[in-house]
């Protein structure tokens, strides 16, 4: 298939509409000539089993903005005939993650209970980034309210296929976004990243996640999982196009007190830089994983896929080449709780998040015989909610509970500071390791199938074994692709670095970028594409 | 039957005056606006929206802390969720504080109604926001958002009230205090002064706390107090009938002043506190907690003992004049720009001034009738420049017109007729002109005498000094019309 405007970078696609080559229609009309090639039937929340090619398509967006992305393009085309500066992302097609609000458009979370809501605001991150000249395509799907490694628990079905094979799983929370961006049917996406729900999907789906240090983007407009690890970040098809993005969202909002009222570097500086005596770090907890058996609670051991460590050295040969110091043996004993320690804080956060969505005042509400208020309550939760949802709530409810919260809750939290204590070592430019950054798989495995592992929540959250720890340490974390698999399935590695030192990972991410920019798997497209 | 006494908490949830509500930039005072226009996604809590805190919810609450001589405020306090449903709650859980609330500690000293102070210790101070308001209307439930995110301080006494009136005296000195810092309009009617009364009894002398119950919402002083007597009365009468208190939560019926249970306390909630993620700890940090301390006026307890001591005011008086900051500020601005004895002035004050200020609805600042004013008009009737009830009808002009006192003295004419020549002349008229009158005093009915006074003052339209006056006529009239010529 030959390249499209849709396929085109975010960096080429805005020089050549300011320039005039090209319209921010046209490469509109092109994102959605992909849409219409790939994309299958629209999910929905009507009963579900799966017919004709689903099982070929990518089913990402739960709804198209047609008529408003037009709008914001012949906008954008105006102010380049007025001669006006249409912004850095002039005419980039940008697919939202369905757990931001845009104003005017359906929010769903993926869930049945926000079905018919209408968002009347726009997050921040949604607002700076069309402010920018983005063009918001649609609303892409993900797990309901981001509670998925896979986005098989999307109210709306068909889930999303893995533009690499559509029989496997895009990965989740942000699979919508991730397989928007790899099948060319936006050229950004937006996404959050609670436990990896950014760097999982982006590793699955071949494509570039950054999860910014908690509080660098705001969470305003973002349909709140778990509030103190929620992040925002992009998804995009290059390091440099992920920078463009951050360094758009990035910054102090007065809608949201935890944002960072830091000054947000000039990502572009550095960028091109290299690595040159770069400490880069390597741990053998991120690579012989350790998780307690979901039935026995026996500690058990697992390393990454061999060929994922396979792509890893590789890496590492790259880093080295390009003048970085790579620091084995760091040690981060505290990875193996990462996974319990989410279990606990997410969900009780969750299911107080979850607590405004009754039926009252918006969305999904019961519409059968009620005989009092409770009723209402319980009839609009147990009908509106999904399994994951309800699961998170029971287990929220039962680990915040007064008399089991200091046993669970309280000492989540501790656990969560020893995690970060971990990083801090690790980062400390006078500790014992002193690391730019520290390098791993993203992913233990690669894209598994649809189906293979959904219903067992405990395997599920071990697809973030490798990614929950810098939630918990609020750390930012860098996803690229690394190569690929046997079966053609994408392979991420991720850059894990201390407080916002996105400037650093992003030079990182770029000079691998750069380094392997001739190894043959970065020829390959995503089957979708040649169905 | 042994001697009983209650034992009596107050929970207090006050209502700062801020200008928007404590997380988003809405109107925070809805009094009388339509339901649902002061809203907005933050305060209605719509999908992904997040709360800011405003500054000055914390700034007045630590004002108060102060005011009621906190022991702790806390360097790095935290807001906290309390998680329950409620339509009227948009977001299925009410930002509050819990394990490290804004201030520990404190007392409030109230006067009791024996004459004697008394000491109520404050366990805890924190900031919160309201909820909404539900209307129960022909079996629909009506849901008013306006409430939402309004600011709330929360204020916490130990067990130590002792009865109803002094629980009475406690709302009486909050209320005063609250309105005296300028945090909180304090009205309870309109529900910016909310009490809930915890009570028990134990026999007198002991010191145990006993099984007691929470009496929810009232709200008015005097509910307070009928409500408390009414359930220590019902307490005392469980006792003597051999049962015991169980732990209740109840209303108070205003219309029928009766208590109805709402409900027993082992169904009561676990509301699954937890540090709100959404908001940053709040750090009052040295420079901070001295800005504010540098606005904490003189309060009034210390101000109505000065009063008496600088002064030499009677106590009462020194009580009606700070019952009120302003107006103990005017006094004591008159007081300064005045030559004139402090206690006429306070007459002058707690009599005319203050009927002024009912009748006009405006605070003592707000008066046309300055301090400088007052001082001159009280100068000029002391110096005999006009008669005292000229003074309070031309105190009364000045407020109307908004001239100076001399302006209308002049213009109107009002100095006082103190040439005596001229009333002796006007009495012997009046002594003319009333044969019979006069006969009537030569018959010994002596009183009459107040009935030629009054003919010449209002000749004078009250500009003469009826004491002259009156030994004017006794004369005339005790010397046959002949005044000594």
């Amino acid at each position: 298939m030959s390249e499209e405007l849709c396929d085109l970078s975010a960096t080429e696609i805005s020089r050549r509409v300011k320039n005039g080559e090209v319209t921010a229609e046209e490469v509109l009309d092109s994102t959605l000539q992909r849409i219409r090639l790939v994309e299958g039937r629209r999910p929905s929340t009507n009963p579900y089993s799966p017919e004709g090619d689903d099982r070929n398509k990518v089913h990402a967006y739960i709804s198209l903005t047609e008529k408003r992305a037009r709008l914001q393009a012949r906008a954008i085309d105006d102010a380049v005939k007025a001669g006006e500066d249409p912004g850095p992302l002039a005419g980039v097609t940008l697919a939202v993650k369905d757990i931001f609000c845009v104003h005017g458009t359906p929010t769903t979370a993926g869930s049945k209970i926000l079905e018919n809501f209408i968002s009347p605001y726009s997050a921040t991150s949604v607002q700076r980034l069309e402010s920018a000249g983005a063009i918001t395509v649609g609303k892409v799907n993900l797990d309901e309210f981001t509670f998925g490694s896979s986005n098989e628990s999307s109210a709306f079905l068909p889930p999303v296929g893995n533009p690499w094979d559509p029989s496997r799983v895009p990965g989740g929370s942000s699979g919508g976004s991730a397989a928007a961006v790899a099948a060319g049917e936006a050229v950004l996406s937006l996404g959050t990243d609670t436990a990896g729900s950014i760097r999982q999907p982006a590793a699955f789906c071949g494509v570039v996640g950054i999860k910014p240090t908690y509080g660098r983007v705001s969470r305003y407009g973002l349909i709140a999982f778990a509030s103190s690890i929620d992040c925002p970040g992009p998804i995009a098809r290059n390091v440099t196009d992920a920078a463009i993005a951050l360094q758009i969202m990035a910054g102090s909002d007065p809608f949201d007190a935890t944002a960072a009222a830091l000054s947000v570097p000039d990502y572009f500086s550095t960028i091109e830089k290299g690595i040159k005596g770069m400490r880069i770090g390597i741990s053998p907890d991120y690579h012989k994983l350790k998780f307690p058996d979901p039935k026995t609670g026996e500690m058990c051991e697992q390393s990454v896929d061999e060929e994922i460590a396979e792509a890893l050295s590789r890496v590492l040969d790259h880093l080295t080449n390009a003048g970085a110091e790579i620091v084995e043996n760091v040690a981060m004993p505290n990875t193996r709780y990462g996974v319990p320690a989410y279990f606990v804080i997410s969900r009780v956060e969750a299911a107080s998040n979850l607590h405004r969505y009754d039926g009252v005042k918006y969305g999904y509400r019961f519409d059968g015989e009620v005989s009092n208020l409770r009723e209402l309550y319980r009839k609009t939760r147990a009908h509106g909610f999904g399994s994951q949802a309800k699961l998170r709530i029971l287990m929220g409810m039962y680990v915040s509970a007064e008399q089991y919260e200091k046993g669970y809750y309280q000492r989540a939290l501790k656990i969560r500071t020893l995690i970060r204590n971990d990083f801090v070592n690790a980062f400390n430019p006078e500790g014992p390791y002193q690391l730019d950054c520290l390098l791993s798989a993203t992913t233990p495995t690669t894209a598994f199938k649809i189906g293979a592992i959904y219903g067992n929540s405990v395997s599920m959250q071990y697809a973030d074994l490798l990614t929950v720890p810098a939630n918990h340490a609020g750390i930012p974390g860098l996803s690229v692709p690394a190569g690929v698999d046997n079966a053609g399935l994408p392979i991420g590695i991720q850059f894990l670095g201390p407080d916002f030192s996105e400037a650093n990972l992003l030079r990182i991410g770029r000079s691998y970028e750069k380094a392997s920019a001739d190894e043959p798997w970065r020829r390959l497209q995503p089957k979708v594409l040649h169905a | 039957m042994p001697e009983y006494e209650s034992v009596i908490g107050l929970e207090t949830h006050i209502q700062l005056n801020t200008r928007s509500k404590i997380f988003c930039g809405c109107k925070a005072d809805s009094w009388e606006d339509d339901p649902n226009v002061n809203i907005c996604p933050i305060c209605a809590g719509l999908p992904g929206v997040l709360p800011t805190l405003n500054k000055s919810v914390v700034e007045k609450a630590v004002l108060l802390a102060l005011a009621v001589q906190a022991d702790n405020i806390l360097p790095i306090s935290y807001l906290a969720r309390k998680n329950y449903f409620y339509p009227d709650l948009p977001k299925g859980y009410q930002i509050s504080q819990y394990a490290e609330p804004l201030a520990r500690g404190g007392r409030l000293i109230i006067p009791s109604a024996d004459g004697e102070d008394r000491v109520v210790n404050i366990e805890k101070l924190h900031i919160e926001e309201d909820a909404g308001k539900t209307v129960h209307q022909n079996g629909k439930r009506l849901i008013d958002f306006n409430r939402c995110g309004v600011p709330l301080v929360e204020m916490v006494t130990a067990p130590d009230i002792r009865s109803a009136d002094d629980a009475a005296a406690y709302l009486i000195q909050l209320r005063r205090l609250l309105r005296w810092l300028g945090i909180s309009e304090a009205d309870m009617e309109r529900g910016q002064l909310r009490c809930d009364a915890n009570v028990s009894i134990r026999i007198l002398g002991e010191d145990s706390l006993n099984t007691k119950t929470e009496i929810k919402n009232i709200n008015s002083i005097e509910n307070v107090r009928a409500a408390i007597k009414t359930e220590v009365k019902r307490q005392i009468q469980t006792v003597e009938a051999g049962q015991t208190i169980e732990a209740w939560t109840l209303g108070w019926d205003e219309d029928t002043e009766t208590l109805r249970k709402m409900r027993s306390k082992e169904t009561e909630a676990d509301y699954r506190y937890f540090r709100e993620p959404d908001l940053l700890p709040i750090r009052i940090d040295e420079e901070w907690l001295l800005e504010i301390k540098s606005s904490l006026p003189e309060l009034p307890l210390a101000r109505q003992k000065r009063f008496t001591l600088d002064y030499g005011l009677p106590d009462y008086d020194a009580a009606i004049l700070t019952e009120e900051r302003s107006l103990s500020s005017y006094f004591e601005a008159t007081v300064k720009l005045s030559a004139g004895d402090p206690k006429t002035i306070s007459n002058w004050v707690m009599n005319d001034v203050l009927r002024l200020i009912k009748e006009k609805k405006i605070s003592a600042g707000g008066l046309r009738l300055i301090p400088k004013y007052l001082a001159e008009i009280i100068e000029i009737v002391e110096s005999g420049m006009i008669t005292r009830g000229t003074g309070k009808e031309l105190l009364v002009n000045v407020e109307d017109k908004g001239k100076t006192p001399l302006e209308l003295v002049e213009l109107e004419g009002l100095a006082q007729v103190s040439d005596e020549e001229t009333l002796k002349s006007m009495a012997m008229t009046i002594v003319d002109q009333n044969p019979k009158q006069v006969a009537t005093y030569k018959a010994g009915k002596a009183t009459i005498l107040g009935w030629f006074v009054g003919q010449l003052m209002r000749a004078t339209k009250g500009r003469a000094d009826a004491k002259i006056v009156q030994s004017i006529f006794q004369e005339l009239l005790d010397n046959d019309g002949d005044l000594g010529s």
